[in-house]
């Protein structure tokens, strides 16, 4: 996807243009001692990753023994919450389009105060054509790196780390998404990428015994081998699309397409033989032959119409490619990444339909929730790979990350409002490594939730309006907390806002975080909190 | 008599038949005046109508028929003009000579009833696959004049050196059948009388021409077929090269190799820059690259599971070089075991292929360079006539 819209030497005219009307400080947060960066420049979208430490209260307690001790001091607390000041390291992504790349550059140059970083990895189609601006403004050496190495390897992370991370789309289901609980072991999957062609890749875990420092130490890797691959996939939706629609954008293309009849262009199996054909079970509204009927007709097709007929023949196309190399392997889980997605209902329906078909039930397609920033997040683990990234467990903060389709102009029409889209993914590392529960039977068929409010709508209502009944009372313990506090009650205003926006994004899009549950709602509350340093409102 | 065959595809219909030759004396007394002007008709023309055609070309001379000798014709028209031969059946009384109407496809569902009810016939409606093997063997069991029926392309890439070659299907079993129409049917033959239909895929003939249509405003398969032999398809694909600037030596793809059918369109100066027949080329190259990549899967995929899938007869189009770019599963092991197995041959049958050369020896070097060799693409003359 070399296709960019920005040149590198772009005027300073057009960058007042360009320029971000959001206060970029609210999309490059942290950003004084940033550190590793890594850029995903993809045809139309850039993802920009860099590690930051945050510095924030946190409250611990310590708990006093007072067993052994005389009765005369019972008047000492049992325990005692004392409030630190602790760094975080914190993963922080940002998505948007290549026209504001040279303003994020900019504005990313002028805030950067502490970095030794030299070098910044670089990935994806359109790391050519950036690379002298890139380093130019951040006067960083651009390391160019394989997109499908980037994209397994920020595949395997966020398998590991994010819980509920892949889903399975099913238009006409309620709820339409299944969120899977993280398998201890996802080895081995096949990733079938989507972008301009298609790359199906299988990705194992192999072993490798390496010699470290005078002992062997076997350590598991991610290989993945490229097994396959077509040439009808994205680019051609929209190369197609381009010459028959007249439309230039994708997203445009496939809301064309959300609004389409594709019968009225496709060849279906009842047009050529009046119904069902029953002996080979092949049911009268299959498509026999895409765009069938657009050679013998002397009539204009609309574009609609032609758009959806498109986007069948390739999701079919796909799904049966996958299936056929899924068989050949003898896999069950396809994971669906690349742009021609991107959290597209539409899409993701068609694939999943398809995928059905071909396989007859037995291949599951699954999607994945930060499917966008995996070129980014692999860079930056190739980049960061010193520093050991694998050891430690990641959570997402869900302050931070904007959330899937939070950018989907069906849904979210208040945020298209935005000049340009900018999605955030923050990921902040935990202390200890999360392990499975040892007295777990079964780890990956454990759900601690009792109540899954993706599903349950009732539930869904009674949780969100009870959580948003409670905030006052949240706010007014945060500002309680921290008596000595000059401007505890300006933070705790603006928690209540995030806090607020949250759960107003969660009624309307529940699955924005995967699976919602009452845990998850708390935590979300908690990382607000945080955020604006709270880290415990009932310590008082 | 009149000895028909139909076959009511979903673009097209196939007409076969049979004139006696051997006609006696007396028979020739016997016989009804519609017959007589049905075979005057059939045969005096190589045209009916305005869209009805006899591939002269492919006509089968002295043939032993159920014990009768004649020739065999082949005649096609599309069905969208059912109707009028349907009209035609009427006007000529073909329901007076009380003879059947074997017919097999779709339409022979889809236009029972008309037969019945305008042309007063009754269609002895056939299994479509049935017919498709029993007519592929037979075919090649008859010769074609004298020749060999299945043929293949040997350096197919080179235009100088591609030369046709006869081959002989000795020992047709197994094989994988592509049957392409308007849209594909892949069918896995082990026997004469056990086959079944693997997987199909919607992007067949119909979608090439469809496209075509749309993209170039042509209006019939051949001018379709015409733009595409004069253009260009890489100012439309996205090559391997157009991205990485060369190989993609982690994938082992050659920089020639299409990484995205009409990737180059996303942008506007390319759409303006490409000629209608660039883009009927890069139509016709991508749904050939496809249905191969399919065919070959399939025959992996069956071979491994089943039978010995021995022989993937191609009977259809070679369209292009960069069919099975993306299949390089010759390097990673899955080839040789394919090789051992011998998988040896694809047929591809259809009207797509008709008249398409350049397609079908863009097919076999493709087929013979990923498969170093074990795969030979083998086309038969009668590709679309086979059910």
């Amino acid at each position: 996807m070399a296709e960019c819209g920005a040149s590198g030497s772009g005027s300073s005219g057009d960058s007042l243009d360009k320029s971000i009307t959001l206060p970029p400080d609210e999309i490059f947060r942290n950003l004084e001692n940033a550190k590793r960066f890594a850029i995903d420049i993809g045809g139309s979208l850039t993802k920009l990753a860099y590690y930051s430490t945050v510095q924030h209260k946190v409250a611990r307690v310590r708990s006093f023994d007072h067993s052994g001790k005389d009765t005369e001091h019972d008047h000492e607390p049992p325990y005692e919450i004392s409030v630190q000041e602790e760094v975080t390291a914190r993963l922080h992504f940002v998505k948007f389009e290549n026209t504001y790349i040279e303003a994020c550059l900019d504005f990313i140059k002028d805030h950067l105060v502490n970095t030794e970083t030299k070098v910044i990895p670089a990935t994806g189609g359109g790391a050519y054509k950036f690379k002298d601006l890139i380093e130019e403004k951040l006067q960083l050496k651009v390391d160019k790196e394989d997109v499908m190495t980037c994209l397994i390897k920020g595949c395997n992370f966020v398998l590991k780390n994010i819980p509920h991370e892949a889903f399975m789309y099913q238009k006409d289901s309620d709820p339409e998404f299944r969120f899977q609980t993280n398998h201890p072991n996802i080895f081995p999957y096949l990733l079938v990428n989507i972008g301009s062609g298609v790359s199906i890749v299988k990705v194992r875990l192999s072993s490798v015994e390496r010699v470290s420092g005078g002992a062997a130490v076997v350590e598991t890797e991610d290989r993945f081998e490229w097994i396959g691959g077509s040439s009808i996939g994205g680019g051609t939706f929209w190369g197609l699309g381009a010459l028959l629609t007249k439309t230039k954008k994708f997203d445009e293309l496939l809301h064309l397409a959300s609004r389409g009849q594709h019968t009225n262009v496709d060849m279906l199996v009842q047009d050529i033989y009046g119904g069902a054909h029953e002996t080979l079970g092949l049911s009268g509204n299959l498509i026999a032959s895409s765009f069938g009927k657009s050679a013998t007709a002397d009539r204009e097709f609309s574009k609609e119409d032609m758009a959806k007929s498109l986007l069948h023949m390739i999701s079919n196309d796909v799904g049966q490619l996958a299936c056929l190399y899924a068989k050949l392997h003898c896999l069950d889980r396809v994971y669906f990444g690349g742009f021609f997605i991107r959290g597209h209902p539409v899409t993701m329906r068609t694939i999943t339909y398809s995928i059905n078909f071909f396989s007859k039930g037995e291949v599951q397609a699954l999607f994945l929730r930060h499917e966008g920033y995996l070129g980014a997040i692999g860079a930056f683990l190739k980049g960061a790979e010193q520093d050991n990234p694998n050891q430690y467990s990641w959570g997402e903060n869900y302050a931070g990350s904007s959330g899937l389709m939070s950018s989907s102009p069906e849904l979210c029409p208040s945020q298209r409002a935005r000049s340009g889209t900018f999605d955030l993914l923050e990921m902040d590392r935990l202390e200890r490594p999360l392990v499975n529960l040892p007295l777990l039977l079964d780890p990956s068929s454990y759900v601690p939730d009792t109540v899954d409010l993706t599903d349950d709508a009732l539930a869904r209502k009674y949780w969100l309006t009870c959580f948003e009944e409670a905030l006052d009372g949240v706010v007014k313990r945060a500002v309680a907390s921290q008596p000595g506090s000059v401007d505890a009650a300006e933070r705790a205003e603006k928690f209540r806002q995030k806090y607020w926006d949250k759960l107003q994004t969660l009624r309307h899009q529940p699955f924005a975080y995967g699976t919602l549950t009452v845990r998850s709602l708390l935590d979300t509350r908690e990382h607000c909190l945080n955020e604006f340093n709270f880290p415990d409102p009932y310590s008082k | 008599f009149p000895w028909f065959g139909l076959d009511i595809g979903g673009t097209l219909v196939k007409l076969v038949y049979f004139e006696p030759k051997d006609i006696t004396a007396e028979e020739e007394e016997e016989e009804v005046e519609s017959l007589k002007s049905i075979r005057k008709y059939l045969t005096s023309n190589v045209a009916y109508g305005s869209t009805g055609i006899r591939d002269v070309h492919l006509e089968l001379k002295d043939l032993t028929l159920c014990g009768r000798k004649g020739n065999l014709h082949f005649i096609r028209f599309p069905t969208h003009d059912m109707p009028a031969f349907i009209q035609m059946g009427r006007d000529k009384n073909f329901s007076s000579l009380h003879t059947v109407f074997c017919a097999t496809g779709g339409g022979a569902y889809k236009f029972e009833q008309d037969f019945l009810t305008i042309g007063d016939l009754q269609l002895c409606k056939l299994d479509e696959l049935d017919c498709l093997v029993k007519g592929i063997l037979y075919i090649d069991s008859v010769g074609f004049n004298g020749r060999s029926q299945c043929y293949y392309f040997e350096n197919p890439a080179d235009s100088e050196k591609c030369q046709k070659l006869p081959f002989d299907l000795k020992n047709p079993y197994p094989l994988l059948l592509v049957n392409i129409g308007s849209g594909v049917s892949i069918l896995a033959v082990y026997s004469k009388d056990n086959y079944k239909r693997v997987t199909g895929t919607s992007l067949g003939g119909g979608t090439f021409f469809g496209l075509c249509c749309l993209l170039t405003g042509c209006t019939t398969f051949e001018e379709a077929l015409e733009m595409a032999s004069r253009g260009d398809s890489t100012k439309v694909d996205k090559l391997v090269r157009d991205i990485y600037g060369g190989d993609y030596e982690r994938f082992g793809l050659p920089g020639w190799a299409v990484a995205s059918s009409f990737g180059n369109m996303m942008s506007k100066e390319k759409r303006e820059a490409v000629s209608k027949e660039d883009l009927a080329r890069a139509t016709l190259i991508t749904i050939t690259n496809n249905i191969g990549s399919i065919a070959r899967m399939c025959a992996l995929n069956e071979c491994l599971n089943v039978v010995m899938c021995d022989r993937v007869f191609f009977i259809g189009e070679v369209k292009t070089l960069h069919m099975w770019i993306n299949l390089t599963e010759d390097k990673h092991g899955y080839y040789l075991e394919v090789e051992e197995k011998n998988i040896n041959q694809v047929i591809f049958v259809g009207n797509f292929l008709r008249i398409n050369t350049i397609a079908m020896r863009l097919l076999a070097y493709a087929l013979d360079y990923w498969s170093k060799g074990q795969l030979k693409a083998l086309f038969s003359e009668h590709e679309v006539f086979l059910t």
